[in-house]
């Protein structure tokens, strides 16, 4: 009797715990499942009052599910699809958002991410292997660059870029824009490159090197093979961050052609207050891509983010 | 003729140097992007634009904005916002890791959706919660704005005024937009702040849990005595990690509020663009970049600390 009780105890206290999780998942997703909502609306069930959660009313009903209203009039908007007689589909995307942030943010992440992995795991390699003077100082240095705030430094960097465009001829804030960010993600990324490349045993090296392997050739031939793992949740970190970042490229871009997604949206924000359902879709167009991909490569996301923020 | 010492092979200089030629160009990148520039915020803290150019003018910056109210006022939006901030994040995320450790089932269908706010930018974040409240056709606008809800008429988040401050010039109690503010920002935090404190709670050993619990502990002792003095060190870095996101972070703030209505949600990052770009006074701007980066280095230098000593122990 008293075992029966203890174990219908602890059956019910796992159904709380299920449901109380249960419940903080959907308080914690329901934000964006409003936005969903929203960008599925039609502009008049978007302006009236008062709101209304599902456009699913009928005169004579509160809910009706078959007088649902429904509609694409929001990524419609956002996509602006013309006609054209030579494309795939026989029509082309012309809003900004496709045509131009969106590949732009693509590229920026891209080349970040491409460099930062290739440096981090260059410079994470020589802080896991060697110890020459001053090593420990310069690991302490760059974990104390990690601690400098992105909005300290752009004001010198927009001073920078200003006198960079002025006398430099070849200057693109492009480039510059993914070299800024190239500074801004390195340092912790080497850290966490570093962690990755101690966890793999010296020895492994040692015996290529003793078969005849060079410093460099066992460096790209055994190590490199091993952290990439690692380095792969560099990157994807990386990717994410530039791809999530707002306030450097708002003000260091200057054409509209070099906007990445994040300045697009905001820009967004300013020509559609009212237009809910065109500022929801464009939310969920740039936010989908991220979150797919984070669900897909969640695990990899967690190594780097733990192995980052145990260092800081 | 022969050299006294024979050169050596070019391969074995290279093994010598190799780690320096692998970290070099993460230093030059380092260096122009992120050494360069702070001295470059230091020397333009001391100067004024003129039609001629920069002239120094000393601390004249930093009393300039000493003197505005505007940076007591931001500074006491920064405390608050920061508090709130906070509290209800190591809050929320301590119950949610502690019942993510019960290891029920869907456990980790949990985990992933839990984490999708994290992914989320910071600038679609604040848009996503300002879409629930847009005044008049809002989701929510429909409920808080009712009168009969909030006397006497009704609460527009995004527009309704401070209320009269109770301590002087200190800004509290918040504006509705500044706790919303706090809550948008800790919804995208909590997942972060949620995973650290479960790592730290896997670390806590079953025996000595079990033990405890033999010994006649209960849930209350066991969380008091065991749990919470263990996982301290986690907090603390994750208090640390809080507060220099808080602190920096201004896409919510410009996509969510844009600092206002009025200036009540003008955090410390907000009112930088401000004096910066809105007002062009990059000398003001970079005297207060700089009391940022003081902060920030403090809050660095105390992680720094506390994670050695963590180390220490372990």
């Amino acid at each position: 009797m008293t075992k029966n009780f203890y174990l219908n105890r602890r059956i019910w206290k796992r159904r709380l715990v299920g449901l109380a999780l249960l419940v903080i998942t959907v308080i914690s997703i329901f934000p964006i499942a409003t936005t969903i909502l929203v960008s599925f609306k039609q502009q008049a069930d978007i302006t009236r009052k008062p709101p209304v959660i599902f456009p699913c009313d009928t005169p004579e009903q509160k809910f009706d599910i078959k007088a649902c209203r429904w509609s694409v009039e929001g990524y419609q908007r956002v996509f602006a699809p013309k006609p054209d007689e030579g494309s795939l589909f026989g029509f082309k995307f012309t809003g900004n958002l496709l045509r131009i942030y969106i590949p732009n943010t693509l590229m920026y992440a891209f080349s970040t991410a491409f460099f930062v992995t290739l440096l981090a795991s260059f410079s994470g390699f020589a802080f896991s292997r060697y110890h020459f003077r001053g090593h420990n100082a310069l690991m302490a240095a760059i974990y104390a660059v990690t601690g400098v705030p992105l909005l300290t430094n752009i004001l010198a960097l927009y001073q920078m870029s200003i006198t960079l465009r002025k006398n430099v001829g070849f200057f693109d804030d492009r480039m510059f824009l993914v070299f800024v960010y190239l500074g801004f993600f390195l340092p912790i990324s080497v850290w966490i490159a570093k962690g990755f490349f101690d966890t793999i045993p010296r020895e492994l090296e040692e015996s290529a090197l003793l078969a005849g392997c060079s410093t460099l050739g066992a460096l790209f031939r055994i190590t490199m093979p091993l952290a990439l793992p690692g380095l792969i949740s560099v990157f994807l970190l990386t990717f994410v961050n530039v791809w999530n970042e707002f306030i450097v490229a708002y003000l260091l871009v200057t054409k509209n052609e070099y906007k990445p997604a994040m300045f697009g949206l905001y820009d967004f924000l300013s020509q559609n207050i009212i237009n809910l359902q065109v500022l929801a879709a464009a939310c969920i167009i740039i936010a989908a891509p991220i979150v797919i991909l984070f669900l897909f490569a969640r695990k990899i996301f967690f190594k780097a983010m733990v192995e980052g923020a145990v260092k800081g | 003729m022969r050299s006294a010492k024979p050169r050596k092979p070019i391969s074995y200089h290279l093994r010598k140097s190799l780690p320096f030629w692998l970290i070099l160009p993460t230093l030059i990148v380092i260096i122009i992007v992120q050494v360069y520039p702070a001295l470059y915020t230091i020397w333009l803290s001391m100067q004024a634009r003129h039609a001629t150019g920069w002239e120094y003018v000393g601390t004249q910056n930093f009393e300039r904005l000493f003197g505005t109210g505007l940076f007591p006022e931001s500074v006491g939006h920064t405390v608050i916002f920061l508090t709130g901030y906070a509290l209800v994040t190591l809050t929320l995320g301590f119950v949610i890791a502690i019942l993510l450790k019960q290891k029920v089932p869907f456990t980790g269908v949990y985990i992933t959706l839990l984490f999708i706010p994290w992914i989320i930018a910071d600038i679609i974040a604040g848009l996503i919660f300002r879409l629930m409240v847009t005044p008049d056709y809002g989701l929510f606008s429909g409920i808080l704005q009712n009168p009969a809800l909030f006397p006497p008429n009704g609460l527009s988040i995004l527009t309704a005024a401070r209320p009269a401050p109770w301590f002087g010039s200190f800004p509290f109690p918040p504006s509705p937009a500044m706790i919303y503010l706090i809550l948008a920002a800790s919804w995208r935090a909590l997942p972060f702040i949620t995973l650290l404190i479960l790592a730290a709670l896997q670390t806590v050993s079953h025996e000595v849990m079990e033990s405890a619990r033999i010994d006649g502990a209960n849930l209350v002792q066991l969380t008091r005595y065991i749990t919470i003095p263990l996982i301290l060190p986690t907090m603390v870095v994750a208090l640390f990690n809080l507060m220099l996101g808080g602190i920096n972070g201004v896409g919510m703030v410009f996509s969510l509020t844009g600092g206002g209505p009025g200036t009540t949600t003008y955090v410390i990052s907000y009112l930088l663009y401000v004096i910066g770009w809105g007002q062009l006074r990059f000398g003001r701007a970079a005297a207060l970049a700089l009391l940022i980066a003081a902060v920030n280095w403090l809050l660095i230098l105390s992680v720094l600390r506390i994670t050695r000593i963590n180390d220490r122990s372990r």
